[in-house]
């Protein structure tokens, strides 16, 4: 049995904000419900009201426009992305990130900006966003303001979001069009698991991108990488960049050791 | 409580519901269609897949209120005039079946998988139904039902794996 709450589904982007501007301290955001629904069935959450963001005019699907790129919004699921069939030509990491998340009954309900909006440091989405220099659109009743991705984590399970504030749209920037990438994430099965630790890369003109899940308190974008960086030189700044910890999972030194080696691995295979 | 108005296998349903009682729960107490089942209650098993709105979903982690003007189907919609779908007999057939507790949350999967990919590779449907465990059948006869449904077995019925 989930502990009591209310339920509102809003049909329009003023009603959201209204209500989370009312009850924002006391209310969760409900969209795929894959995370939340489970963190109030194990008592982590006892939101007073829960928001169904699904039903909002303008919440859900993907677009793109060419001045400004690839466009994800609150009610966007996961298997959105990956039939996507700009997302498998011009962003193919994000695909290649979306498959890895969880199992397919799930990326039927997850959404993108859940994923984000949850801030696991395991979080599959987060690598190929850092890797896109992707922009978190935050509204509330107050406005409108933009972080990048880079910004918008602030720790185990902590974004900039406040209370009143819900993540309504994704930009990918039309610039990350095109980017080759890849993604390497190490399970304890080879079906649906949680990541023990997980490095993205990315190709595109004279930019090289390596980004890290499940190695810090936040998803990790390593700095101060160019086309040109030898293997050596993208091992040591990626592990530079992390700081990851022993858990229930593993040690902190083999979180070290796959890293490098999955950094070497990509390396390689995306010269 | 909420009013909520829903299709489940093609009947139409209205009913006051918490709004704190998940889809699993309403499908199987509320309305007594208990082939669902409850594993983990976490979406981990994949015991409670439902289709909604023609895709599958893990019904531990809906809530009722959510469903309302949508269209569930269970695997009590499965059998057609009291005559069992293709799906279902591959399972029966190819000894699928041990237990049972995973077999509705299964078929649900593989009716999905089978509706976008109507003649999945083995390692296309090991990926199908990643998100249903099974603790007794070491997937291998659940994999040749599947390949059975699909009408890939040459030698239906036949033990394949030793």
């Amino acid at each position: 049995m989930l502990h009591a709450f209310k339920y509102a589904a809003p049909r329009s982007r003023a009603e959201m904000l209204d209500l989370l501007a009312e009850h924002g301290e006391r209310a969760k955001v409900l969209a795929g419900g894959t995370d939340l629904l489970v963190n109030i069935r194990g008592g982590n959450m006892k939101p007073a009201l829960v928001i169904d963001a699904k039903r909002v005019e303008g919440y859900g699907g993907l677009s793109w426009d060419p001045a400004e790129g690839l466009t994800l919004r609150p009610a966007t699921t996961i298997n959105d992305v990956l039939r996507d069939k700009r997302v498998r030509t011009d962003f193919p990491l994000l695909a290649i990130c979306g498959h890895d998340l969880a199992s397919y009954q799930i990326r039927n309900r997850a959404t993108v900006i859940g994923n984000v909006v949850n801030a696991s440091p395991c979080s599959d989405m987060a690598p190929a966003l850092l890797c896109f220099g992707a922009l978190a659109e935050i509204s509330s009743a107050r406005g409108t303001r933009t972080v990048p991705f880079t910004e918008f984590f602030t720790g185990v399970k902590k974004t900039v979001l406040a209370k009143d504030e819900i993540l309504e749209r994704i930009v990918i920037p039309a610039s990350a069009a095109g980017t080759k990438g890849e993604y390497r994430k190490l399970k304890r099965i080879n079906g649906h698991d949680l990541g023990i630790v997980g490095v993205a890369i990315a190709r595109k003109g004279g930019s090289l991108r390596i980004a890290v899940s499940s190695a810090a308190p936040v998803p990790v974008l390593v700095t101060g990488l160019s086309a040109g960086s030898t293997v050596d030189e993208a091992v040591a700044a990626t592990l530079a960049a992390v700081n990851p910890i022993s858990d229930v999972r593993c040690t902190k030194e083999y979180r070290l050791f796959m890293i490098e080696t999955f950094v070497r691995r990509l390396m390689e295979e995306m010269k | 409580m909420t009013k909520i108005s829903l299709t489940v296998n093609g009947s139409r349903y209205e009913r006051e519901v918490e709004e704190n009682r998940t889809l699993l729960r309403f499908l199987r107490e509320d309305l007594g269609l208990t082939g669902t089942k409850e594993g983990c209650g976490a979406g981990e098993c994949g015991a409670c897949t439902v289709f909604l709105d023609g895709l599958t979903v893990n019904s531990c982690m809906v809530l009722a209120v959510e469903a309302d003007g949508r269209k569930v189907e269970t695997i009590e919609g499965e059998a057609r005039d009291g005559k069992l779908s293709p799906i279902q007999e591959a399972f029966r057939d190819n000894h699928a079946v041990q237990c049972g507790f995973c077999t509705s949350g299964m078929i649900m999967s593989t009716r999905e998988l089978l509706q976008r990919n109507p003649k999945p590779s083995v390692e296309e449907i090991k990926e199908g139904i990643e998100g249903n465990f099974c603790r007794c059948t070491g997937y291998q006869q659940i994999v040749e039902a599947v390949l059975d449904a699909s009408g890939q077995l040459k030698e239906k019925g036949e033990l394949r794996h030793a």
